[in-house]
């Protein structure tokens, strides 16, 4: 290197030139403020708890590292039985969520089945109504003997005794089905729509049957999603806490989660909670991993499009098949619990024959009665839910900018410890907030703000950092040369580019945290009830009415949020990539 | 390696000699991205008023250059100076915003939220200025690149051109005493790309700005620089008036990157220092008098192997009267297609190929014919 001998030699006896104070201009403190601030909530919110329930379960009073708690908390009394039912539940939710969203997925996307729309409205009905509100509105359609569909059965069809008892593993088992299904239903479809036309035309210009098509080509092609989508719907169906508890109560059975309520339950006995929601982790933990790799290795396919009329399946005779097939699952999964959601909260009394004269509005005026606890909660809900949207989504724009954005050593540990959040159970994590935060901030709304807004943080950061993604950083240094600093660049231009990915995911925490159960159940005290822990006290009093008038408050507030969805997704402005 | 031109051993338009302090000064700069040294030793000062452009393929680490004196990344070694005082090196970055600059990006970056005069208007809206006095600020820059009319329009109801001016009046709104440009025009369909090379150099030359622009398209550059700065490697290959990067490049390199280039090995046969020339045996066939650099000439010696370069419209049929070569080029006709304005012929020289910009189709008998350099066009690359 010749190159410099015209100038000086030494680059360094020319820093003399630049005047300390501007030197120090270099630091950016608002920038590395924010982002700190940011990393340190995230620790606080995600990995605090996580290695307190970590280090609670292996490490014995004394702060020795023992499996000695693991064994104790699994030889107590019925903890087996637990462990039996949750993985019967999570076997059979998954094989009858995949056996009801694959072919009906199939039917909607590559068919001429009427009626396609009315199905995906369902499924996302289905999937907007947490199960322990459907279990509320199968009580109502199917507990033994003063079920209305038993009744029905019984008075005009002819059975001899109730054909459902919902009240059992097996209405249990249809419960989750029906709640998860939609997952396998939305990926599956997604991903036949997906799959370009031209792959399968050049199956069949190869000499390929329509059948030995969709055997060898399309369905290839869509594995990724189901396998996606199966690790999901184990992991709802293995975490799941509010039908199980509200069933397993009645029918006196337990499943893990049930039984780690119940380790909390006074006098709380956090190293068993944290030793058995452990197998739950593990699990989520392999599961995620096998999702990370196995999955995301062969998912190397994703054009966009919709099924040409070429791909569409003429199905003849079996058209009306199909249809009827549809028509049961719309009418189980969406009409039929709806309906006996709103019929139940405005009956005098469940049991009570359905006639103009039993329909009263008692039930809301009790469930509103400032008096009353219902009231409360729907306030303390309201509440968590505008801070936690709150909170989320702000912390999901930092740091979806700082892992978009900031080319240093922990992006990866940042989106690593968010996602570990989603995957996580909400019944364990709900355990290490408790452990880390019961001194501080027992029996307020705060501890389960925490909790709430760690949980969700996911959400938000996934959404509102596929908004900052595709937006170019140029949009962003354009205004750092303008003379604009780090946070006005954020405010002038970031935000208001990301805001409706920011608003769609505010809407989603606040619809998401309006019916929370899990985690509720476990951080909530008397001042600090909310909607869905109080549905679960109705239930388990026996008001089921007074659980469906409060439930339909919830499903009403839920939906009219999401509603607003549409109002942030309208784009206004086109976006220079 | 030595960046300057060897044809003059001096930097031309050297600003090192005037009393105002360069505009932009890299000292040694250095960047790593991942494994490869993006930049890698760069030494440039840019005089006030001067266009500098840097060229060269992508990889080469101009648009990293360029990044670093916006001060968007910050260098592992070397330092860059703004008007004399320190902006940038290894443990000291001034953020973007202090560096009072201006940059045309890319893709634009016009902010699509904002209308046409807010864009324009935003780094005085930063600076603080008065309503009224940005107000008509805004409104010059704006007539300046011709778009008085659509200030109230918002970016999305632009064409790519439209958007592009846009781009270039935020960015000289401020009064920028560097303006930055990176390959602004490279998302402009062809024709338009052509026509804004020509206003973006009349513009420059008018208001008198400095301005750094980085390019791979050897037009853009040629038209656009008063020095090209040629880069390949994350080093300097080359820096000089268009007209000496074109005519007399410092390597192969260059000579193949800057326009096309036919080259024709040899061996030398006699060296004349005192008038910078030597004559060499071609493999091709003919002995041909080519000029050289004063570096090359320095060492040069009968015998010695040499690299001829000529450009396909210095390859002539008509002998000149004072030939450069003994016997004319033996070439061999290979295939030949119809541009419009001339004739692009495919030949050979005893194996080695040759293209040649014509005006004639040309008169092959059986195939061949004779061709001759231009006078003083040949340069010896190494």
């Amino acid at each position: 290197m010749s190159s410099a001998t015209l100038f000086t030699d030494d680059p360094h006896d020319v820093q003399d030139g630049a005047p300390l104070l501007q030197r120090l201009s270099g630091i950016q403190p608002v920038k590395l403020l924010v982002i700190g601030c940011a990393i340190f909530i995230l620790l606080a919110l995600i990995a605090y708890p996580l290695a307190l329930l970590i280090g609670y379960s292996v490490i014995d009073a004394q702060g020795n590292l023992t499996f000695d708690t693991f064994e104790k908390a699994f030889n107590r009394r019925g903890m087996w039985a637990a462990t039996v039912n949750s993985t019967m539940l999570v076997g059979l939710v998954t094989a009858g969520a995949c056996a009801l969203g694959i072919p009906l997925a199939w039917i909607v996307a590559r068919t001429d089945a009427p009626g396609k729309i009315l199905v995906t409205l369902a499924a996302g009905i289905s999937f907007v109504i947490p199960s322990f509100i459907s279990v509320v509105s199968w009580i109502f359609l199917a507990a033994p003997n003063s079920g209305y569909l038993n009744k029905l059965a019984v008075e005009y069809l002819g059975f001899t005794q109730a054909p459902f008892n919902i009240m059992s593993f097996g209405g249990l088992v249809f419960i989750e089905i029906i709640g998860v299904y939609p997952l396998v239903f939305f990926a599956v479809s997604a991903a036949l729509n997906n799959v370009d036309a031209s792959n399968e035309q050049a199956a069949r210009v190869l000499g390929a049957g329509r059948l030995r098509t969709t055997l060898t080509i399309t369905l290839p092609l869509v594995r990724p999603a189901i396998l996606s989508a199966v690790i999901l719907v184990m992991l709802d169906a293995l975490s799941s806490f509010g039908a199980p508890a509200a069933i397993g109560t009645m029918a006196n059975f337990s499943v893990i989660t049930t039984k780690i309520y119940d380790l909390l339950k006074f006098p709380p006995q956090f190293n068993y909670a944290a030793a058995v929601a452990m197998p739950i982790m593990v699990f989520t933990a392999v599961s995620l991993l096998i999702q990370k790799y196995a999955v995301r290795a062969e998912n190397f396919r994703t054009l966009t499009g919709k099924a040409t009329s070429d791909q569409i399946t003429t199905l003849g005779r079996w058209r009306w098949v199909a249809a009827g097939f549809c028509i049961v699952v719309i009418f189980a999964t969406a009409v039929l619990p709806i309906g006996a959601l709103l019929l139940l909260s405005v009956l005098s009394s469940f049991g009570a024959d359905i006639t103009l004269s039993n329909l009263v509005t008692k039930h809301y005026a009790l469930i509103f009665d400032p008096d009353f606890v219902a009231r409360g909660s729907i306030i303390n809900s309201l509440l968590l839910a505008l801070a936690t949207a709150t909170v989320c989504a702000g912390l999901g724009l930092v740091l979806g900018w700082v892992v978009e954005r900031v080319r240093f050593f922990g992006r990866e540990a940042i989106t690593f410890l968010v996602m570990i959040a989603y995957g996580f159970p909400s019944i364990a994590y709900a355990v290490g907030i408790l452990m880390g935060y019961v001194n501080l901030f027992y029996g307020t709304l705060t501890l389960i703000l925490i909790a709430y807004a760690g949980k969700l943080l996911p959400i938000a950061f996934v959404l509102v950092r596929n908004g900052i993604q595709q937006l170019s950083t140029d949009l962003e240094e354009a205004a750092r040369i303008s003379g604009a600093g780090w946070l006005r660049s954020v405010r002038d231009v970031t935000f208001p580019l990301v805001r409706g990915a920011v608003g769609i995911a505010w809407v989603l925490v606040f619809s998401l945290s309006l019916r929370e159960l899990s985690m509720s159940a476990i951080l909530s005290q008397a001042d600090t009830q909310v909607m869905p822990t109080v549905v679960i006290q109705f239930i388990e009093d026996g008001a089921i009415e007074l659980a469906a008038a409060l439930s339909v408050v919830i499903v009403t507030v839920s939906l009219s949020i999401l509603g607003l969805i549409r109002f942030f997704s309208r784009k206004k402005t086109a976006v220079v990539s | 390696m030595n960046f300057y031109s060897p044809a003059t051993g001096i930097v031309p338009d050297a600003p090192v000699a005037t009393a105002q302090p360069p505009r932009l000064e890299l000292r040694d700069l250095r960047k790593r991205l991942g494994d490869t040294a993006a930049v890698n030793g760069i030494d440039l000062q840019v005089a006030p008023g001067e266009s500098v452009v840097l060229l060269g393929p992508s990889g080469c680490g101009k648009t990293t250059t360029l990044r670093m004196v916006a001060g968007f990344l910050q260098p592992e070694g070397g330092e860059i100076h703004l008007d004399g005082t320190l902006a940038s090196n290894a443990s000291f970055a001034l953020p973007p915003e202090k560096r009072r600059l201006g940059m045309v990006f890319q893709t634009y970056a016009v902010w699509p939220h904002k209308t046409v005069a807010e864009n324009v208007g935003y780094g005085l809206v930063v600076a603080g200025g008065k309503r009224a006095e940005i107000d008509r600020e805004v409104a010059a820059v704006l007539d300046l690149v011709q778009l008085g009319d659509l200030a109230r329009r918002y970016p999305s109801e632009l064409s790519g051109g439209q958007q592009q001016r846009v781009a270039l009046a935020r960015a000289l709104a401020t009064k920028p005493t560097l303006l930055l440009l990176d390959e602004p025009l490279s998302n402009l369909d062809a024709s338009l790309r052509q026509e804004m090379r020509f206003e973006l150099r009349a513009l420059q030359k008018r208001i008198g700005i400095t301005t750094l622009y980085v390019t791979h398209d050897q037009d853009e550059a040629l038209v656009l620089a008063d020095r090209v700065v040629v880069m390949n490697k994350g080093r300097i290959e080359q820096v000089g008036t268009p007209e000496e990067v074109y005519r007399t490049p410092a390597s192969r390199f260059v000579g193949n990157f800057v326009g096309t280039a036919n080259l024709l090995e040899g061996t030398v046969v006699t060296v004349d220092r005192a008038a910078g020339r030597v004559s060499v045996a071609l493999y091709a066939g003919d002995i041909a008098t080519a000029r050289a650099s004063a570096g090359w000439l320095a060492t040069a010696a009968p015998g010695q192997h040499a690299t001829l370069l000529l450009r396909p419209e210095d390859i002539r049929f008509d002998r000149p009267e004072k030939p450069d070569q003994q016997t004319g080029l033996d070439v061999r006709f290979v295939s030949a297609a119809f541009l419009g304005s001339r004739y692009e012929l495919q030949l050979t020289a005893n194996d080695t190929p040759l293209r040649v910009q014509s005006r004639t189709p040309g008169t092959f008998t059986d195939d061949r014919a004779r061709l001759w350099f231009r006078p003083d066009s040949a340069w010896v690359v190494a």
